[in-house]
């Protein structure tokens, strides 16, 4: 799933720390809503939510409706504002490889959200079913299950997923991490090659002077 | 409970209109306090080239102080914000040639010691009212290159939305009547602005 390149969603970024809009990112997301909020409802129905949805992303019909499903939690057919920035948030998460990080702090609302039926546990299929938003991967799904199940029942509870979204955070840290250390390192193999040459050229400059005056 | 939902956005949207209301006043009172100022700098009568050239320095480094404040974070702000940059450079460069041909150049040896302190303390607070002002007024605004991007792909979503509306519950429907005569209003809004920085 991607931000379409230049859209205003594009222009938008997330607080690194708490995956959240600033105020000033908020304001003109606020406003962007309005100008949407054609019938001065403030919400928006499902055809303005599919044409929004399909304008600044690459989703399909069906994935747009689900997650239209998804977020209309009150079943009244339309979304509001606090809706809205929840999904902004998700989609902003995805374009900002904030993914991880996103899942940890908000794991509450995700959870519920993930959680259609009600019935605080989550199964592969709710998991499955909206892939396409959270990227949480087969692998890591085979994973969350063969080691977070701990009652053993085959679904998740939200102790459960909160154990996993610190594990993810935890891993996705060391990664960036060791690849910071591959960077400095490189950076270090780099200035020492330049160093040698520059030596190498000094020396040939001391041995040609040093020829030259004899 | 539709009822208290309806009343919660109500109440939220007349907040927000009172708050606008409240923030636009308090800026016109900070610009009338600059136009007061400008008369006492009249007062005051003719200042040496010093003193314009200092106005400049203050106003370079209120800029850059108002720069860090209001810049929130990294991302593409940062390129809107640099529009809001040149714009204030090139105030600077216009204030500082009209205060020049206002205030008029004075024998340096003689004036710019003596008039220096007093001058440079009026003129730093003409500097700093105006400022404020100006700022206050970009707090609440969003910057324009944002508006218009915002404003073409909204009337872009919703003429899609409009054929959608149009197949699906009719032409002559309340709801795609509404739909129109907003894209409509979104279209002159946008034309009356793309004139304006026309001109």
């Amino acid at each position: 799933m991607n931000v379409k390149e230049g859209s205003f969603l594009w222009h938008l970024y997330l607080d690194k720390v708490y995956c959240l809009l600033s105020v000033r990112n908020a304001k003109a997301l606020l406003d962007y809503f309005h100008l949407l909020d054609v019938h001065h409802n403030n919400t928006l129905n499902d055809v303005l939510f599919f044409h929004f949805l399909h304008h600044v992303t690459n989703l399909t019909r069906s994935q747009i409706m689900k997650t239209f499903d998804m977020l209309d939690w009150n079943a009244s057919g339309e979304v509001n504002f606090d809706q809205f920035y929840m999904l902004i948030c998700i989609l902003l998460a995805h374009q900002n490889h904030l993914k991880e990080q996103f899942l940890y702090r908000h794991s509450r609302p995700i959870f519920e959200l993930l959680d259609l039926d009600g019935d605080l546990k989550l199964g592969p299929q709710d998991f499955q079913l909206f892939s396409f938003l959270f990227d949480i991967k087969k692998q890591k799904l085979k994973q969350l299950y063969e080691e977070f199940d701990f009652t053993g029942d085959h679904h998740i509870n939200y102790k459960e997923f909160k154990l996993f979204t610190i594990f993810s955070v935890d891993k996705y840290q060391e990664r960036q991490k060791a690849e910071k250390e591959k960077a400095t390192e490189k950076v270090k193999e780099k200035e020492k090659e330049k160093a040698k040459a520059k030596a190498k050229w000094l020396h040939l400059q001391r041995m040609s002077f040093q020829i030259r005056s004899h | 409970m539709e009822d208290k939902v309806f009343k919660a956005l109500s109440e939220s949207g007349i907040h927000y209109s009172s708050d606008l209301q409240r923030q636009q006043s308090d800026i016109r009172k900070i610009w009338t306090k600059t136009q007061l100022s400008m008369q006492d700098v009249e007062m005051m009568g003719n200042d040496s080239e010093a003193s314009s050239i200092s106005l400049r320095r203050n106003f370079r480094e209120d800029a850059a102080g108002g720069y860090a404040s209001l810049s929130g974070g990294e991302g593409s702000f940062q390129q809107l914000d640099e529009v809001d940059e040149l714009d204030g450079t090139n105030q600077e460069v216009r204030r500082g040639r009209s205060l020049d041909s206002l205030l008029g150049h004075a024998d340096k040896d003689s004036k710019i010691e003596a008039e220096r302190t007093s001058s440079m303390s009026s003129l730093t607070i003409l500097n700093r009212t105006p400022h404020k002002a100006y700022w206050a007024e970009q707090q609440n605004r969003l910057p324009l290159p944002l508006i218009e991007l915002m404003e073409s792909e909204v009337l872009e979503i919703l003429t899609k939305a409009l054929s959608s509306y149009r197949s699906g519950i009719g032409w002559n429907h309340f709801m795609t009547k509404q739909l129109q005569r907003n894209i409509e209003e979104l279209r002159k809004r946008r034309n009356a602005r793309v004139r304006i920085s026309g001109k």
